[in-house]
């Protein structure tokens, strides 16, 4: 593949097509020029049957030559496809190549570039507007080649069957290419307009979107409303406008077109009255000419492509014209391999609008030093670290990391040395696992940086969970991990023995907090379903979302007369649960504890509405079926908007005994009922070492839970297994499966494994709550002390004290600068800060 | 539901039910619609606790709020006095509602001293409850704003004979 030097945002759209690949395109001309040939042919052949077949009355002609008219026209319709398919294969990779280039470039634009533009900007200029470009260049050779070649096939062929017809019907053309052109001038204005509204349009959207909460707190809807309307609006007239001189192209064209015949008519027909041109010629004229319209066409339409894509590509590409701060690859080296030092002078930065983020400001740290930035907010403390990271660019003085500055260092060189964890860290929709390894992954991938370039074992892994204190968190990922049928069956008879184990050594213990499976009493903890069935289907007719319509299954229902109290729970539920989640988002927190799925609940609404209306029993089937299902899902610990009442509790107990002697003689081979010396594949690998459910979520009931388990895991030498299952977590998209404290452990630990010669911290432990944030600073005091180089931005006082160094900023400057007693004995801000203003020892 | 055909049967109280009763007699939730109100009765939780279990320990960050359905519990601080209990809390108080609003530190340590049975809420749902209803925020802040005056105002006239201390410590409502 071509590369040219420039970056992308200001190539041409020309040099793509020279990038789609020559060899492609010299196929298509080929093909071209052999259907420009196949295409004349049946002109000839239509004048050759009417004057020398038909005429003659020579049948065997007649045959020869329709024969090879048919041929003609099936050969030219073959090549076409063809061509088209090569012209679509031309364009698709061209537009393939444009966005994978775009987009790269994009992600290295400097991050104030970002602050500015809305993420759906970005999507549509890499989804939609770049699309006309692609297209344009599948055409770009094959389209004017094809057509002008056609076009000057069929006009020479004109011109020798009759010269004077030919030079009248094809003078109407060179008056099109005076209109044309002014017409598309003014489609090209309104195309642009076009385009700038439809982004600031899209930019709206996405500032709504993301700022709903604003939008909604201050009731703002009519005010964002009108903003919106009025861009909609200007976009409908410049739609409209532009569409306009669209069309106005079109039937301008097709007039030109339909003026030709009518001159061939009036001048053929005299001729051919006056005996000076024969039938057949005529014939053949008019067809080559009515010919001459699709390639024409062909070339207005291309013409109108061509415009539109240029148009939307400089646009496009203009709006990402920026220059990335840093060179991503070094040149033609390996990258440095860098001391942990940082020396900073001199250093200021100004932002866009001359603020002065940063005033003069002068440190040095030693390998291994650790460094606290404290201060207000807006003191400039995390543009400091920022600015030594490489994630902005300094406007004067100097950044050296380990003696080599930092501006004119590569990407590549900096993030083999150094590690940066942001305030708010970003977790990638993906696998725990593949979290971990993202800052590894990303260094060991492209280049390398040289010596060993492995990803780090399972066992460093799970080390870096467990100092950053994530590692119960992920046990209980994999705890909580549904193990496949048949799968992992050693490991399921070892949770056996964990189970027996757990069982003798907890289970008097824990009694109050977990809900063991036991036959003969009730399962708050269960829902309905399992409660009567006691066990784990085997079919999948007889999972609980097919419980309402297993025919087997309703008859039980009615033999032993449960079907109407369930239906009324159903009901009931139905209504509770409607009436509280109304119309709220389906936010995880709001549904946890709902029998009814986010995506459920307008169904339900309905089918609730409908209950209030004519009441249960004059309800449809199928509502009935809807309602019975609830009332199968309806776990009364964990779903509390409805009692269960003791009655039909009582009730599904006895159904519980009837059910298995049932299925016992129809169909023993159904179910797996609970038993303790078989592994439940239906339930989570907790709920099959408790053998029951974990009554409550309060996290201090959890704990104990926890620990008890760990212990037997550890005695059973699984905890690490389990722990790998829990890595294969995933964590939903932006990580919203975790909370906000389990992120910055997870980028704590990504950074920790990277194990890098600089570490900067942003406010990383935020998030965490004291005991966290303690052991993380432990980590930090114990472990990185003397080989990592820390630069911290902190906002907490009280574990600061370890520091090596504590500068304390204000207004852009290093207000003051030395070790804790140092400082404190200076009485100066730090003193301010730790002990309040005008406070006494 | 009108039909006659349905038997009545002892109801149990949901545990929705009972919340929604027992938010509603509670000052801190008195801004709330019936709709929010729903909601965060929706969200609770019930907790058992056994004498000597910590509903929160001193310095940390638990963000929960607790109303007393039985028994009792009581505040210590920790290396102060011994741990003696400074006050006790006893069924129908409902206490950490701050905690609600902020993320705050624990000044204390809250102990059961008998068997115990709470509601509680945390601060991550409630402030789900808050970004549906956002007229809610102003309400409870008023509420706080309300509660602070009064504490104060207690404080001037019952905690007088202690005035020489107290009196340069004063100013808490003009916070």
């Amino acid at each position: 593949m071509e590369r040219t030097d420039l970056p992308v945002s200001r190539r041409p759209l020309s040099s793509w097509i020279l990038a789609s690949g020559l060899k492609p395109q010299a196929l298509l001309l080929f093909i071209i020029l052999i259907m420009v040939f196949v295409r004349v042919l049946p002109l000839e052949l239509q004048k050759r049957i009417v004057n020398e077949a038909i005429r003659a009355g020579a049948m065997r002609l007649l045959f020869i030559y329709c024969g090879l008219y048919l041929a003609a026209v099936l050969v030219a319709s073959g090549l076409r496809y063809l061509i088209n398919v090569l012209q679509n294969a031309i364009g698709e990779r061209a537009l393939a190549q444009m966005r994978k280039e775009l987009y790269h470039f994009i992600l290295t634009l400097p991050l104030a570039f970002f602050r500015k533009t809305q993420p759906g900007m970005v999507v549509s200029a890499l989804v939609t507007e770049l699309a006309s470009a692609g297209d344009f260049v599948g055409m770009a050779i094959a389209v004017p080649v094809t057509s002008v070649l056609t076009l000057f096939a069929f006009a020479g062929y004109l011109l020798w069957l009759n010269p004077l017809l030919a030079v009248i019907s094809l003078g109407v053309y060179p008056m099109v290419f005076v209109v044309l052109p002014q017409l598309q001038n003014r489609a090209n204005v309104a195309n642009k307009h076009r385009v700038d509204i439809t982004r600031t349009l899209s930019s709206r959207i996405g500032e709504a979107i993301t700022g709903i909460h604003e939008i909604q707190g201050n009731g703002s809807f009519r005010l964002e409303n009108r903003r919106f309307d009025d861009l909609v609006d200007g976009l409908f007239k410049i739609r409209i406008t532009w569409n306009l001189y669209r069309f106005a192209v079109k039937v301008c064209n097709n007039l030109f077109n339909n003026l030709s015949p009518f001159l061939v008519f009036i001048v053929g027909g005299y001729l051919a009255i006056k005996g000076r041109l024969d039938l057949g010629a005529l014939v053949a004229f008019l067809s080559a000419q009515e010919k001459l319209y699709d390639p024409w066409r062909d070339l207005v339409d291309f013409y109108q492509t061509y415009q539109d894509a240029r148009v939307r590509y400089r646009r496009t590409m203009e709006y990402f014209d920026g220059v990335p701060d840093h060179v991503l690859e070094p040149d033609k080296r390996k990258p440095h391999d860098l001391e942990g030092s940082v020396e900073v002078k001199d250093l200021s930065f100004v932002a866009e609008g001359g603020i002065q983020l940063l005033d003069r400001i002068n440190l040095s740290l030693r390998p291994g030093e650790h460094l606290a930035l404290i201060g207000f907010s807006g003191s400039g403390k995390s543009t400091l670290a920022q600015c030594i990271g490489q994630l902005y660019k300094y406007t004067s003085g100097h950044i050296l990391f380990g003696g080599k500055e930092v501006a004119e260092l590569s990407k590549r060189d900096m993030i083999c040395n150094m590690g940066f964890v942001s305030q708010d860290p970003f977790t990638f929709d993906g696998t725990i696992r593949e979290n971990l390894l993202y800052a590894c992954a990303s260094r060991v991938e492209g280049n390398g940086c040289g010596a060993s370039e492995v990803l780090p074992s399972v066992d460093e892994m799970i080390a870096v969970l467990q100092q950053t204190g994530i590692f119960v968190d992920v046990l209980r990922f994999g705890l909580n991990a549904v193990l496949a049928h048949d799968e992992h069956l050693d490991l399921a008879t070892k949770i056996i023995r964990v189970r027996e184990k757990f069982r003798r050594q907890y289970g008097g213990q824990l009694s109050d907090f977990v809900e063991f499976l036991e036959e003969s009493r009730y399962l708050y903890y269960a829902n309905i379903a399992a409660n009567l069935t006691f066990g784990s289907p085997n079919r999948p007719s007889f999972s609980v979302e097919n419980l309402p319509t297993n025919k087997y299954f309703l008859r039980f229902l009615d033999e032993i007369s449960l079907t109407s109290p369930l239906l009324q729970v159903g009901g009931e539920i139905c209504t509770q649960t409607v009436d509280i989640l109304g119309s709220l988002p389906p936010d995880p927190v709001f549904f946890e504890q709902s029998p009814i799925a986010p995506e459920e609940l307008d169904d339900y609404r309905q089918l609730a509405e409908r209950l209030q209306r004519a009441g249960l029993t004059s309800l449809a089937a199928a509502d009935h079926q809807r309602l019975l299902e609830l009332a199968l899902r309806f776990t009364p610990g964990t779903h509390k908007m409805v009692a269960l009442s003791e009655p039909l509790e009582e009730l599904l107990l006895r159904g519980r005994i009837r059910f298995r002697e049932k299925i016992a003689t129809d169909d023993p081979g159904a179910f797996s009922f609970y038993k303790s010396s078989d592994y439940i594949y239906s339930q989570s690998i907790l709920d099959n070492i408790l053998f029951g459910k974990a009554k409550t979520v309060i996290s201090s009931v959890e704990e104990k839970i926890n620990q008890s388990i760990i212990q037997v895991l550890i005695e059973e030498d699984l905890l690490e297994t389990i722990v790998e299952i829990g890595m294969e977590f995933q964590v939903g998209t932006m990580g919203d499966k975790l909370s906000g404290g389990q992120k910055q452990k997870l980028a704590i630990a990504r950074v920790l494994l990277k194990a890098p010669r600089l570490l900067i911290l942003d406010e990383a432990t935020s998030a965490l709550d004291n005991r966290s944030q303690a052991r993380i600073q432990g980590l930090v005091d114990t472990k990185l002390k003397g080989t990592t180089t820390l630069i911290a931005v902190v906002h907490r006082l009280d574990i600061i004290r370890n520091y090596d160094k504590i500068a304390v900023m204000k207004a852009g400057r290093i207000g003051e600068l030395g070790t804790y007693e140092e400082l404190i004995a200076r009485k100066g801000i730090l003193y301010e800060l730790v002990y309040g203003k005008g406070a006494g020892p | 539901m009108s039909s006659s055909t349905e038997k009545e049967q002892v109801p149990r109280v949901s545990e929705f039910q009972a919340n929604l009763e027992i938010l509603r007699q509670l000052q801190f939730f008195s801004g709330l619609s019936l709709e929010a109100l729903k909601l965060v009765a929706y969200l609770c939780a019930r907790q058992d606790f056994r004498p000597g279990d910590l509903l929160f320990r001193q310095d940390e960050h638990d963000g929960t709020a607790f109303y007393i359905v039985s028994g009792q519990a009581g505040i210590t601080r920790d290396n102060e006095r011994g741990g003696a209990v400074l006050r006790t809390y006893d069924k129908g108080e409902f206490l950490g509602g701050l905690a609600l609003v902020c993320d705050m530190r624990r000044l204390f340590t809250l102990r059961a001293l008998t068997e115990m049975t709470c509601v509680t809420l945390t601060r991550d749902r409630f402030t789900k409850v808050l970004e549906q209803f956002p007229e809610v925020t102003a309400k409870v802040l008023q509420t706080i704003a309300e509660a602070i005056v009064v504490w104060e105002q207690r404080f001037l006239t019952e905690g007088r004979e202690l005035s020489e201390v107290c009196g340069r410590m004063a100013g808490m409502s003009l916070l």
